[in-house]
């Protein structure tokens, strides 16, 4: 055996479980997804259609107005989330007292299953629930939380955030420790305020998180369906149908595969579209550090 | 050395000839709904081992809300997993067309079963799968509350009396309640506390689902959708439709007599703990009501005043997937499920689901032991399945029709006014079934 050979083959051999794992759970799926938009399977057998089920995404209203919710569901909970991890990642950091008691309140949410979490969610925005309850000592009226039009998607905004930002902030934290300390020296010496740190050290020093958090944070919650599947089944009236319950819905409870898949298709390039928009608007130039 | 290598042979001569038994062992896998379905099936699963000890018949129980797409997902893969399914009644022609199901075995005598139960089962004139038992919806009222709010319940059967058929059938034809008595009587029973409800006066047990809201608007004059299963405009959102759904909104928004967003069972649990007033339900609630000890009487499903008096049927029905290794196994269980004297009476006797084997239906009607309370409600449901049942429509986008139909009534319940939603859900049924229809 020549020694030039054994590398490649160990790299090959420690390489594999990981390849096929890949194959297996990623590439095979996303084939099987792309393969199956292009047919049609209602009618007992695979047909092919070609581009059918695209085409007929564009003159489907229910496609339109679950797209439009996705995108509005988007635009607020992406900033919503980034925003309060930050603040309560800033808060974690200090020192005061009684502080251990906040930590632990704030990582709470991580310790709880999503599914859980909802179910409790659920009892508390029902009509007589907690919420309204507290609510009610204040003397404002009882209100349907997960059903009506116009609150439905709020409270879900609300309930994956109270999951949702515990788990960002501790990345946060972690960018956070990773800013040398004797940079704030300086500053202090060099009389910045505590809103100029903030704003002209922390935030940018913190860029490369920031961007890691709200790309993830993006991805996931495009892809958000246990909430919605188990509090309001994209109602009412459509106001919180988003793109993945409409899929599922038209893979599962339809048996149309097709339009399924090509909603899961279209989902994912939209996402891809995103993500490479904010790394070239957020990553920066490299030479400026 | 040598005695371990016989050993050895020894073991693998006799785990061959063990294999060899087990082959012509059979097991047969079916999906059921967990819960009392599951029980049931247990208990004639059991019998008909008993009777065939090379058969085993494993259970494969899914809860209610998730049934539909394992099934869906597993007959579509063809899963030979599975020989058995659960069929529910409209949703035969979507399986049927796309070669889901074996077409039913010729030999299985099907003389014995009520005949309008069987047709469920066929689709473009072949038989499908094979009725299990059929439905029959009764309004369940609470005396102790009516008697407190100081009304006369509707006529209906009650503990500590007993019934004979013809009474009962006169019961249902002369004395049945209407939807507005109900709404005047659920407006009574009502109990506010503060901004809290304690009491309810009415609900429905599957809120917003067709199966028990298809009499509504179909009472007053309208099918739910056309004769072509595919379009629903003209119906679902024509004037009776519009009136049935208004009264539905009311009930909610108006009134207020009505839980919103009730989920599966909570109703019957409601009506359990005394508080709710009437609950309009399926036969299968009376083991657990009698056993929750509230006094409650049954009286028909109720109708609009001026409509047809129709009521919900229909159930569940079995059928063998096409896919399946053991079919002439399947067919022998289905058979004995279906149409035999003991395997539908020991279905029967565990789930309390009017049957569709006749002899026993027969049975229900003549014999002493059902004059009295509770078994005399079967015989309510004799009478509106001979008379006044109407069945859901049969159409391959049947399961695009129930969930736009219960999109709409959930969001009605919710506030969402009645024009809209309507014609949201012609529209969304629509959409979705052209790309079924033929």
């Amino acid at each position: 055996m020549t020694r030039s050979r054994s590398p490649a083959l160990l790299i090959a051999i420690l390489l594999a479980p990981a390849l096929v794992g890949l194959v297996v759970f990623r590439l095979y799926p996303i084939e099987l997804a792309i393969s199956d938009s292009f047919h049609n399977v209602l009618r007992g057998q695979q047909l092919f259609v070609g581009l059918d089920n695209y085409l007929a995404l564009l003159t489907d209203s229910a496609f339109w107005n679950s797209l439009q919710v996705t995108l509005w569901f988007n635009l607020l909970i992406n900033p919503i989330q980034i925003a309060l991890a930050l603040g309560l990642a800033l808060l974690y950091v200090q020192q005061f007292k009684g502080v251990t008691f906040y930590r632990v309140l704030f990582l709470i949410p991580i310790g709880v299953s999503l599914p859980t979490a909802v179910i409790i969610w659920r009892i508390m925005l029902s009509q007589d629930g907690l919420v309204n309850g507290v609510i009610g000592m204040a003397g404002v009226p009882a209100q349907p939380w997960l059903t009506a039009e116009s609150l439905a998607l709020y409270s879900i905004i609300a309930i994956a955030t109270w999951k949702g930002i515990s788990y960002w902030m501790i990345f946060i934290i972690g960018g956070l420790q990773n800013i040398s300390p004797e940079i704030y020296d300086a500053a202090r010496i060099d009389g910045v305020k505590p809103w100029q740190r903030l704003v002209f050290i922390t935030i940018p020093l913190l860029r490369p998180t920031l961007l890691f958090v709200l790309v993830a944070d993006v991805s996931i919650n495009f892809l958000l369906f246990a909430p919605i599947f188990m509090l309001t089944q994209g109602g009412p009236a459509d106001s919180t149908n988003v793109l993945m319950y409409e899929a599922y819905k038209s893979g599962f409870v339809f048996g149309d595969m097709g339009r399924a898949m090509a909603i899961v298709v279209v989902v994912v390039a939209i996402l891809l579209v995103i993500v490479g928009l904010q790394f070239k608007l957020l990553s920066g130039p490299k030479e400026a550090r | 050395m040598k005695t371990t290598k016989i050993a050895i042979i020894a073991g693998l001569v006799a785990s061959m000839l063990a294999g060899t038994a087990l082959a012509q062992d059979k097991t047969l896998n079916m999906i059921v709904i967990e819960g009392g379905d599951t029980t049931a099936m247990q208990a004639v699963a059991d019998a008909y081992t008993a009777a065939n000890p090379g058969v085993t018949i494993n259970l494969q129980p899914y809860p209610f809300a998730q049934f539909f797409q394992v099934a869906e997902l597993r007959l579509r893969s063809a899963d030979a997993g599975i020989d058995l399914v659960y069929v529910d009644a409209p949703l035969l022609a979507s399986y049927a067309s796309r070669g889901f199901l074996s077409p039913i075995d010729a030999s299985i005598d099907t003389s014995t079963l009520v005949p309008s139960a069987l047709d469920a089962g066929k689709y473009d004139g072949t038989q499908f799968a094979l009725p299990i038992n059929n439905s029959a919806q009764v309004l369940y009222y609470n005396k102790a509350l009516f008697e407190a709010a100081g009304i006369t319940p509707p006529d209906g059967l009650t503990a500590g009396a007993t019934a004979t058929q013809a009474e009962v059938d006169d019961l249902a034809a002369t004395k049945r309640w209407t939807w507005e008595q109900v709404a005047d009587a659920a407006q009574k029973l009502t109990v506010k506390d503060g901004g809290r409800t304690t009491t309810y006066g009415f609900t429905v047990e599957q809120f917003g689902e067709l199966y028990q809201l298809q009499p509504f608007g179909e009472s007053l004059g309208t099918d739910v959708v056309a004769p072509d299963g595919y379009t629903a405009s003209g119906y679902l959102d024509s004037e009776a439709w519009t009136k049935a759904a208004t009264y539905w909104s009311d009930l909610y928004n108006a009134w207020g007599v009505s839980p919103k967003s009730l989920g599966y069972g909570e109703a019957a649990q409601l009506f359990g703990n005394g508080q709710l007033a009437m609950l309009a339900g399926g036969t299968w609630n009376l083991p657990g009501l009698i056993a929750s000890g509230v006094d409650f009487g049954v009286a028909p499903y109720p109708y609009f005043e001026g409509g047809k008096v129709l009521t919900p049927t229909g159930s569940w029905y079995v059928g063998v997937n096409a896919a399946s290794a053991n079919q002439a196994e399947a067919f022998d269980f289905a058979s004995f499920l279906t149409t035999s004297a003991e395997g539908t009476k020991v279905w029967f006797d565990s789930l309390q689901q009017l049957p569709t084997y006749q002899p026993l239906l027969e049975e229900i009607s003549t014999a002493a032991s059902y004059d009295a309370f509770p078994n005399d409600v079967f015989r309510l449901g004799v009478y509106d399945s001979l008379n006044t049942a109407k069945a859901r429509p049969v159409t391959a986008a049947y399961g695009q029709l129930q969930d736009a139909f219960r999109t709409a009534f959930v969001d009605i319940a919710n506030g969402v006014a009645v024009s809209d939603a309507l014609a949201s859900a012609v529209q969304k049924f629509e959409a979705a079934a052209a790309r079924v229809a033929p």
